[in-house]
Formats: C-alpha cells, sequence, structure tokens
C-alpha cells in the first residue's frame, strides 16, 4: 500500500541516500570496529564514493556497554579518520547521531555526512550496567535494571486498564513471526500466544520473551542534500522531520502508562500530515509496543515493526537507527511512500525520539 | 601456565558521591531510621527534590518525617534477583507512595511471595543494621510482617555517598588476539601486514585503518624482538585505587625492526635512567616459557609485553638517527 | 545560510578539587542558573539542552543527560549529550551553535561538567587496571619530542605554568589560586613524567560550566553584550598509524586552517586579540601555537619566550588561568570557549584584554588527535586587514 504525495523536495530538504547495518549477534567475537568498517565500506560500494567525499561523520555509542572508557575512540578506526576528518560523537544511540547530522546538514555549506550506532552489550551484563542510567542517589545503588522497571511500567499499563498480559504476549508472537523474514534478526519464530503466556513470569508481569535479546552490532547511512542526493542515488529518502523529547527521570513524577515525550515530538514532526504505511518502533519491552502506539495515533495500524523490531535484535546504541534504516529500507525498496521510525533512550521510555520519512525525487 | 579461555575482567571503583544539601538530610535520616521530604509547588517528595520540577526554581531545604508507613501503587515481582539487588532471594519492586507524601518513588518490598503484594497493598519501612547513609539502609515489607526497631541515631551529618560499582567484563579473545597470544607464549611476536600498503603493525588490530581493510591470518608474520627507541618518558606512578605501582620506571616505544608502527607502553626497569635515550637498540630478553603468561592482555591494543618478557637488554649497537624516528613517536 | 550564533550567557561554578557541598545536580544547576540569569532568562525560555561531558565512568553515571534533565529544566524538551573525549567542551559548544545556526532553535543552554571528585580520573582512564599512565604519561614522550625537535629550552615549560598561574590569581572561578608560584617553584616540583613536572600538569577539578546560545533576534533582545560566534571547525585524526606525527599534528593544522578560512582570518597573530587554548601541560602552549599556525613551525617557544602569550602581550593566551588552574576535564573546552566569549563582551574582569575583538576558544583530546575550535567576536561581521 504505497501512497502519494505532493511533497517536492528543494535543495534544503535532507535524504538518506544508502543504508547499511550488520546482523545483531549474540556474541560478534571481533572488534566494534570491524562492525563499523563493513557498514562504511557497504555505504562507499553501494554509493560509489570515496570516504573522502563524505564531508562529516557522527557516531552514536556507549563507552559502559563494553567496560572501556574512551571505547568510542577506537571505533574511528572502523571509520576512516586519514587523512584528517570533520567527526564528532554522541554517547547516545545513533538515530540522535543522526539528528545532529541533520541540523549540521541543514547549514548549507557542506553536502554530505555519515551517521553510525554501534554496540557491543555482549562482553558486560546489561542488567548490571543499566541501573547506571538512573539516579545515582536514589536508584542505582538498588541495582534498579531495566526489566524491573519494564516490570513496573507493564504493571502500570494493566492497573490503568490499557492492557493484558495477553495483549503483551501477542505483541511477541507477532514479532517473532516478523522476524521469520528478516535476514539481520537474532531471534525469531512461530509461537503461539497460549505457549507464550504459559511462560513464568520473569518480572512481572512481563515474561523472559518480553525482554529483547542481548546483541552486538552496528548500522550505519549517508544523508545528503537535495542536489547532491539526487546525484547519488535515485531513491533518496528525505527526512521530513525529527523531533525528540526527553521526560522526567524520577518515576514517580511520570504517568508510565502513556509517553507524552513521544506524543509530543510525534506532533512535532507531523506523524498523521500524511498516509504512513509503515512505522519502525523500539519496543524495547513488549508492553512499549501499545504505550507507543497509543502516542503516535497508531493503535491499529497494520504494519507496525515489520522487521520484527527490537525484541528479535537490540543491539543497543544501533537499535534505534535501525528502526530508521528498516523505514528507509522500505521506501527505497517501494514497500512504502512514507513512515515513522522511533527511537528511545533511557529506562521505561524515558527519552524518545520520532522520525518521518517520505519518498520521491 | 596460561589460560586463553574467556577475558575476564572487573572494572570496580568505590565512588563517593557528595550528596549536597537536599539528599544529604534525607540519607542522614535514612541512617537514623526516618524518612524525610521537602514540600515544592504544594506537593511533598520523598526522597526530597532540589527543584521545582515545573518551574526549575530552587526547592526549599526544610523537611518534614513521612512514613513509616506507604502505600504501593504498582509493582513488579522479581523472580531472578541480580547480584546488585538489595535481596538475594526474590522480592518486589514497587513504587510506594509514603504516608505523608504526595510523589511515589520506587524501592525493594521484602514481600515473601508474588501473591503477598499489588496496587493497594501497605508496607512500612524497616532498616538494616549495617546502615552507612544509603539509599540501601531502608528496605519495605507488608504492615504484617514489620517489626518494631529502635535505631540509634548518627553523629555526623551523612556528607558522602558510597556506591561501589563493580562491572564483570568478559569476552573472548578476538581470533587475531588470540594468535598474537599463542605467539608470544611461544617467544614469538606475530603482527600483521596490510595488503594494501605493505606496512607491518604489532600487534595487529584485526584491520589496516588506513584503508579500511579486515585483515587475516593470511596477512601475518613474526616479526623481529629487537628494535629502536623511539619515544619514551619516566613514569612517576599516580597512586589511585587499583594502582600496584610505587617507584619510577621508564615507558617507551620501541619501533622493531622490520615494522612501521612502534610497539607502545613498554615498561623497562633494568637500564639506568640517565642512559636511556630515543635512538638506543634494544633486544627482547624473554621469559621462560613456562614463566610466560597472557593473563593481561585484553582484545584492546596492549601488547601484555611485561608478561612475557624479563627485560629489554641493550644491543651495544650504534645508535639510530633520532631523526629518522620522529615519525614513530607513539 | 546557516543563521547568526550568539553567546548570550555565561555561567560557571567554583572550580575544587572536592565540591562536596553539592550534588551531580546541584553543579550542573549552579552553572546553569547562572548563564540564565546573565541574560535574564529562566528554563522556560530554552528550546533545547545540549549536555557535554568525558567518559561515564568519571562519576559512574551512565549517559547522564538522562538523570540530569530535570535538574537542567529539560522535561519535554530535547536534551543531547556529546562526548568526543578531552575536546568535548568545545564540541558540546559546536554542537549547540549548529541547532541555532541550522534556523530551527532560538535559544539553546548548553551545560558541561565533571565532578572528579566522585571517582579517579587516572583509573578511569587506565580502564580500571593498575599500571595507568595517566594523560601525562601519554603526553611526556611527544613533549620530548617537540623539546629535541625545535631546540626549546627548558625552562619554556616552566615559564608557561608559571604564567597561567599567575593569570589564575585574577579569575575567583580558577581552581588554584598559587600566590606564591615561580619559575624556581615550577622547576623544584616533583618530576611526574619526566620532562614535565608536577606543576606543570593540570589539577583535578570538580565543577560545570554553561552558556546560552541565541539567534540574531534573541541576541537582540538579551540585555547584556553577545558574542558572536563567526567561526567554528572539528577535527579528528586516529591516534595511531604508522607515520603519525603525532607533535605537529595534522588534524589540529587542518582544522585552525577550516576555522581561520570560515573566519576570513588570513594572519591569526595579527587578527585574533587573544585566545584560551588547551594547555593541560604547560609545553602545549608553544606546540599549538604551532600547531595551530599561529607561530611559525618549531618556533612557537620563542613566542611564549618573547612574553607575547602573556597578558599584556600581543597574542594573550589562557588569560583566565587556562586548564593549568582549573581542570573540570568535560567542563575545560567549554570553558575555553566562554572565556574567549568574555573577552570579546568585555566581560573578564581582572583578566580583560583590553579592547578584544576577536578571540579564539580552543580544545583538544584523545591522543592529541580530536580538535574543536570556535572564534567569537564582540560583531557580528568583523572585517580584517
Amino acid at each position: 500500500m504505497v501512497t502519494g504525495s505532493d511533497f517536492v523536495p528543494t535543495d534544503d530538504d535532507i535524504a538518506i541516500v544508502a543504508v547499511s547495518q550488520t546482523p545483531a549477534y549474540r556474541l560478534w567475537n571481533d572488534s566494534e570496529q570491524m562492525l563499523i568498517m563493513r557498514c562504511v565500506n557497504d555505504l562507499l560500494g553501494s554509493t560509489g564514493m570515496d570516504r573522502n567525499d563524505v564531508q562529516f561523520t557522527i557516531a552514536g555509542s556507549c563507552d559502559y556497554l563494553s567496560g572501556a572508557p574512551f571505547a568510542f575512540v577506537s571505533n574511528i578506526d572502523g571509520v576512516g579518520a586519514w587523512p584528517p576528518v570533520y567527526e564528532s560523537h554522541v554517547e547516545m544511540d545513533g538515530a540522535w547521531a543522526l539528528n545532529e547530522a541533520w541540523h549540521r546538514l541543514m547549514l548549507g555549506d557542506i553536502q554530505t555526512a555519515f551517521v553510525i550506532g554501534s554496540g557491543k552489550s555482549s562482553p558486560g551484563t546489561p542488567r548490571h550496567v543499566f541501573p547506571l542510567q538512573t539516579d545515582p542517589y536514589t536508584a542505582a545503588p538498588l541495582g534498579l535494571d531495566y526489566p524491573s522497571i519494564a516490570g513496573l511500567q507493564a504493571n502500570a499499563l494493566i492497573n490503568a486498564g490499557k492492557a493484558t498480559e495477553r495483549d503483551f504476549a501477542e505483541v511477541v508472537a507477532r514479532s517473532r513471526r516478523a522476524a521469520m523474514s528478516n535476514p539481520n534478526a537474532q531471534v525469531s519464530g512461530d509461537h503461539s500466544v497460549d505457549e507464550l503466556l504459559a511462560k513464568p513470569h520473569y518480572s512481572s508481569p512481563l515474561r523472559l520473551h518480553d525482554l529483547p535479546p542481548i546483541s552486538d552490532g552496528a548500522a550505519a547511512m549517508i544523508i545528503a542534500r537535495g542536489k547532491r542526493a539526487l546525484e547519488l542515488t535515485d531513491r533518496p529518502v528525505w527526512i521530513r522531520g525529527i523531533d525528540h523529547r526527553i521526560e522526567s527521570h524520577h518515576l514517580g513524577l511520570r504517568d508510565l502508562s502513556s509517553s507524552p515525550s513521544t506524543k509530543l515530538a510525534g506532533e512535532k514532526v507531523g506523524v498523521h500530515d500524511g498516509p504512513v504505511d509503515v512505522a519502525e518502533l523500539m519496543v524495547n519491552f513488549s508492553h512499549e509496543e501499545i504505550i507507543l502506539r497509543e502516542a503516535l495515533g497508531l493503535q491499529d495500524h497494520p504494519n507496525v515493526n515489520p522487521s520484527g523490531g527490537p525484541l528479535s535484535g537490540h543491539p543497543i546504541m544501533a537499535t534505534g537507527l535501525v528502526r530508521i534504516i528498516e523505514v528507509a529500507r522500505r521506501i527505497i525498496e517501494g514497500e512504502a511512500h512514507r513512515g515513522v521510525a522511533h527511537a528511545s533512550s533511557g529506562p521505561a521510555l524515558q527519552q524518545n525520539l520520532v522520525c518521518v520519512l517520505e519518498g520521491g525525487n | 601456565m596460561t589460560d586463553l579461555s574467556d577475558l575476564i575482567h572487573t572494572i570496580e571503583y568505590p565512588y563517593t558521591r557528595s550528596t549536597g544539601p537536599y539528599l544529604g538530610p534525607f540519607l542522614t535520616g535514612l541512617r537514623d531510621g526516618k524518612l524525610l521530604a521537602n514540600t515544592v509547588g504544594g506537593r511533598t517528595y520523598c526522597p526530597p527534590i532540589e527543584y521545582n520540577p515545573e518551574s526549575g526554581e530552587d526547592a526549599p531545604a526544610t523537611f518534614t518525617e513521612v512514613g513509616p508507613g506507604a502505600m504501593v501503587l504498582g509493582c513488579t515481582w522479581v523472580t531472578d534477583p541480580s547480584s546488585k539487588h538489595p535481596f538475594s532471594h526474590p522480592f518486589a519492586f514497587a513504587m510506594l507512595l509514603a504516608d505523608g507524601a504526595d510523589v511515589p518513588f520506587v524501592h525493594a518490598v521484602d514481600a515473601g511471595s508474588p501473591d503477598a503484594i499489588s496496587a493497594g497493598t501497605r508496607v512500612v519501612a524497616q532498616y538494616r543494621d549495617d546502615r552507612r547513609g544509603a539509599i540501601t539502609d531502608v528496605y519495605f515489607v507488608p504492615e504484617a510482617a514489620a517489626v518494631d526497631q529502635s535505631i540509634e541515631p548518627g553523629d555526623e551529618p551523612v556528607l558522602i555517598t558510597e556506591h561501589l560499582i563493580s562491572l564483570v567484563v568478559r569476552e573472548p579473545l578476538f581470533p587475531h588476539r588470540r594468535r598474537y597470544a599463542e605467539g608470544l607464549l611461544s617467544g614469538r611476536l606475530l603482527g600483521q601486514r596490510s595488503p594494501v600498503s605493505g606496512k607491518v603493525v604489532v600487534p595487529g588490530r584485526g584491520y589496516d585503518n588506513l584503508n579500511r581493510v579486515p585483515l587475516t591470518e593470511a596477512d601475518e608474520l613474526f616479526v623481529s624482538d629487537r628494535g629502536t627507541v623511539s619515544s619514551y618518558t619516566v613514569l612517576t606512578p599516580v597512586q589511585y585505587y587499583g594502582q600496584k605501582e610505587t617507584e619510577p620506571y621508564i615507558r617507551c616505544s620501541i619501533l622493531l625492526d622490520g615494522t612501521d608502527s612502534p610497539i607502545i607502553g613498554v615498561d623497562v626497569r633494568d637500564i639506568a635512567l640517565e642512559s636511556f635515550r630515543v635512538g638506543m637498540r634494544l633486544q627482547a630478553v624473554w621469559r621462560a616459557p613456562a614463566e610466560r603468561k597472557v593473563d593481561g592482555l585484553d582484545n584492546r591494543f596492549g601488547g601484555s609485553w611485561e608478561d612475557v618478557i624479563e627485560r629489554w637488554e641493550p644491543t651495544g649497537e650504534a645508535d639510530i638517527d633520532p631523526d629518522s624516528l620522529k615519525d614513530y613517536t607513539w | 545560510m546557516a543563521k547568526p550564533c550568539a553567546v548570550i550567557g555565561i555561567g560557571q561554578t567554583k572550580y575544587k578539587s572536592k565540591r562536596i557541598d553539592v550534588s551531580l545536580e546541584g553543579l550542573v544547576r549552579e552553572a546553569a542558573l547562572r548563564a540564565l540569569a546573565d541574560c535574564e532568562l529562566t528554563f522556560a525560555d530554552i528550546d533545547a539542552i545540549v549536555v557535554g561531558k568525558a567518559p561515564d565512568a568519571l562519576e559512574g553515571v551512565m549517559m547522564p543527560e538522562l538523570s540530569l534533565a530535570d535538574a537542567l529544566g529539560a522535561v519535554g524538551k530535547p536534551i543531547h549529550r556529546v562526548h568526543t573525549a578531552g575536546s568535548v567542551g568545545a564540541s558540546t559548544a559546536i554542537s549547540g551553535a549548529n541547532l541555532i545556526e541550522s534556523g530551527r532553535y532560538e535559544r539553546v543552554l548548553v551545560v558541561c561538567y565533571e565532578k572528579q571528585s566522585e571517582g579517579n580520573a587516572t583509573w578511569a582512564l587506565s580502564g580500571g587496571r593498575s599500571g595507568g599512565q595517566g594523560a601525562g604519561g601519554s603526553f611526556a614522550p611527544w613533549i620530548r619530542t617537540y623539546i629535541t625537535r625545535s631546540g626549546a629550552p627548558e625552562h619554556i615549560g616552566w615559564k608557561v605554568a608559571t604564567k597561567d598561574r599567575l593569570n589564575a590569581l585574577k579569575n575567583p572561578y580558577a581552581h588554584l589560586h598559587l600566590k606564591d608560584i615561580s619559575i624556581e617553584k615550577v622547576r623544584e616540583s616533583p618530576m611526574l613524567w619526566d620532562p614535565l613536572h608536577y606543576l606543570e600538569s593540570c589539577p583535578s577539578s570538580d565543577g560545570a560550566a554553561a552558556i546560552v546560545l541565541g539567534s540574531e533576534a534573541a541576541a537582540k533582545k538579551s540585555p547584556n553584550k553577545p558574542a558572536w560566534v563567526i567561526a567554528h571547525a572539528k577535527r579528528t585524526e586516529f591516534g595511531q598509524f604508522p607515520g603519525r606525527d603525532t607533535v605537529y599534528v595534522q588534524a589540529g593544522v587542518d582544522c585552525a586552517t577550516e576555522l581561520y578560512k570560515k573566519a576570513g582570518i588570513t594572519n591569526p597573530r595579527r587578527q585574533i586579540d587573544c585566545a584560551e587554548i588547551y594547555v593541560p601541560f604547560s609545553w602545549y602552549e608553544p606546540m599549538w601555537l604551532e600547531g595551530h599556525l599561529i607561530a611559525p613551525f618549531n618556533e612557537g617557544w620563542k613566542m611564549t619566550d618573547s612574553g607575547a602569550t602573556e597578558l599584556g602581550g600581543d597574542f594573550p593566551v589562557n588569560m583566565s588561568g587556562g586548564v593549568l588552574s582549573s581542570n573540570p576535564i568535560g567542563a575545560s573546552g567549554l570553558i575555553r570557549c566562554l572565556e574567549a566569549a568574555n573577552q570579546v563582551r568585555g566581560t573578564a574582569g581582572e583578566y580583560q584584554v583590553d579592547g578584544a575583538k576577536v578571540a579564539l576558544g580552543h580544545a583538544y583530546g584523545g591522543a592529541a588527535q580530536y580538535f574543536a575550535m570556535w572564534i567569537v567576536s564582540s560583531e557580528l561581521n568583523p572585517t580584517f586587514n
């Protein structure tokens, strides 16, 4: 179901011209730099560009994942930085690197940028690492981990009468089934909802299958301004808008059963200013899909997370950028004309980014 | 003897957090068996908050006691506690509204079984015997399980709360690092030669970053264990948590013969500081095979020289012109 | 097409070895509220927030923009976190400037901090292992190479260390106030990383710094004089590869070349009035004077030796006391950028350079491989001749 639009891009519009991602690996037994290098070489190959033709580079990664301060410094080995390059780094998911690159290209003096997200979660124990994102005085020393916070949020959703455990299982069943046709997925399979519901709780009301897998992986794209984008591809994917918003880190100050930051970001980028053919949402835990669909007005949308989403592969720090790539890929391949991608950061969907993409030249 | 199985490294530090004028009194209160709150914008916060979340203005640093009772607003049952959790047996994390407060917070409830806790359950604060001015001084139990505690207040206010963060990192040696480690154990230095530039680097990184080319076993070669000092410093060890060094020593870079990038971070302890210089020729003296180990080797770029090489000896050859080494200062 | 951007508010905390009187939230708020007060704004007036700091392991707080969002008035707004090693403070300022220059935001709050006393930087830089050499151990061999290559006399490093500490006496926010500092004291201080003495090294500080960046319209409405951001540039190169020159670093040369070109500067020594350069170890003053094309190759030390970089010289460097006097790592680059702004706004107090119109703010990081710089001016479109 591909829909038309009257959008006519100008040179001030910015497009994704090439995308690349590695599979999500349970354990990638080599360096993060090698994962990045694969994506970068893939992008240069597919666009026919030389490394020096790409005028700006920005990456998103997190030192704490692999337990090595300054890990991001080594990552530039994979990107290429000789002769010296114009480059930056956010300690965030690659989706936020895209946000910065998009703003940077708006200035008009440079035409092209690499955007990269990468992470290896396998060396550490995410349940031990991620409590360090919570309040350092009143929460982190309790080891307040993602699965527990997700359990609290899923419980809030049930207490608010917005969902049942069956709804969570349905998200899992659909995601894993969708992942069967995704070559980059780490977890996939055909499961009945009843079979899933028969499993024991892990952090109630969530079960282990409501949690994402632990993954290693990388993703990258090249974006370009109007004219240059049309030189580089005949299937540009235009970035119609990116917005991101954060909520309080005090869980007690939030209504955990909703996501006002996603809703606000979605309104700012005009999610429903045109038809939504596909949506990829960063559903880290199954119940989050219900919250995010509501926030974005996609409650009954038939095409959410056709890749299987993060429940089928979760290379943290690339996961959000992968959502944008999955939407872009479908537009490039003509399966969709306009789509919505979402990325999140922090526990219980604390921070959310929404991106609207559209095809056409 | 040595082990080439998974690398295991613990990143551990006892962080000392200054608590400031809001959390300090709160954590002092916990140590003394009290839940303290402050009120801003007409709402009472436990734990206290430093600013009005609506306006961003500073909140008053005046405190009232709330609790010890609290209401569960929501919860999750943790069936498989992590080693960082307050209990080693299953328990609940719950959103708790302390009596007298308006804003809930998350804490742990030792409820015994998942059936004993749900929204609406009444719980009571309990304090640990070993209290140190930290959020872990307190926990909660269902009302019926609460016991009366007599708690002796401490003397000094809590200005610092300590958080020992200890993370275990575990991963296999990457394949090229494993081959490098095997080389070290056999008394040989394995390098990688880029098929594009022909440059030889020791240890190899598994790729040539200048040309973005992955390197494989076919690109590997053993290189000389003799070379030239290309730069150095004398380190006076800075004392920090986990530091074992105490005496000044030389740390240098050595450009091994036939290679194009120096080995770096090589410790030298048997050559007089005064006679050490750039351009000096050195030869590795290996430890006996049984004494070689590679436990210190990780997947980053270090070479673990000290664990396999006993010392570096001057060869007595004429020095190399330092000017010719200026591009090898790493 | 880039829209004009100006620094309209500046705030700093007192830098100290241990700011035991505040939490992390309290520390960043102190700087942020001062920057807002400087432009008579509140958090409600801010459109977006950018946070910068060095590795999370320094405080043991992962992705701290999450737990600091409330304290910085960011709830309901965009906030993002930059990390480019030692250059991060300047990179964060530039990241904020990009948001204004894109035309999408009117007022952006940029906050950088480090609370080194929560943890230990040398521990973190060593990846939590014994035998770490710290930053000084990494840079010392290159400093030695510079000395050999340029033929600089050894007193140059002592001179820089003394000058910056004397300047710091005029800056109430500076960490080190060494009233009796002298070349002799520096020379006699213990040798830490040969050839670097203890007093030639930066301290370990707690502290935060903040700026409010505004669009042209926001700057015109602002009560105090703006510092216009007339150019910025960044460059990165690999830390290690065969044939790398770690002393005269190509990325630093390229970064400066790009910066001056964008600003319209053809003679930096003459056309820039003063500079805040990231000098964590004394010798990096002459090294970057050369490496950023302000002094001829191998002659940076002569410029330092001549007194040109002193307050009152023709090219004052680190008037505020620099990194040698205050080093809250993640904030140090932003402090360089905002002190450059202080000079062109005329708000530098006792260390004001008379009539400064154009100033350079600079930071570098990693293995001297990350560079971020900006030039600020009292005028939106300064002309150079």
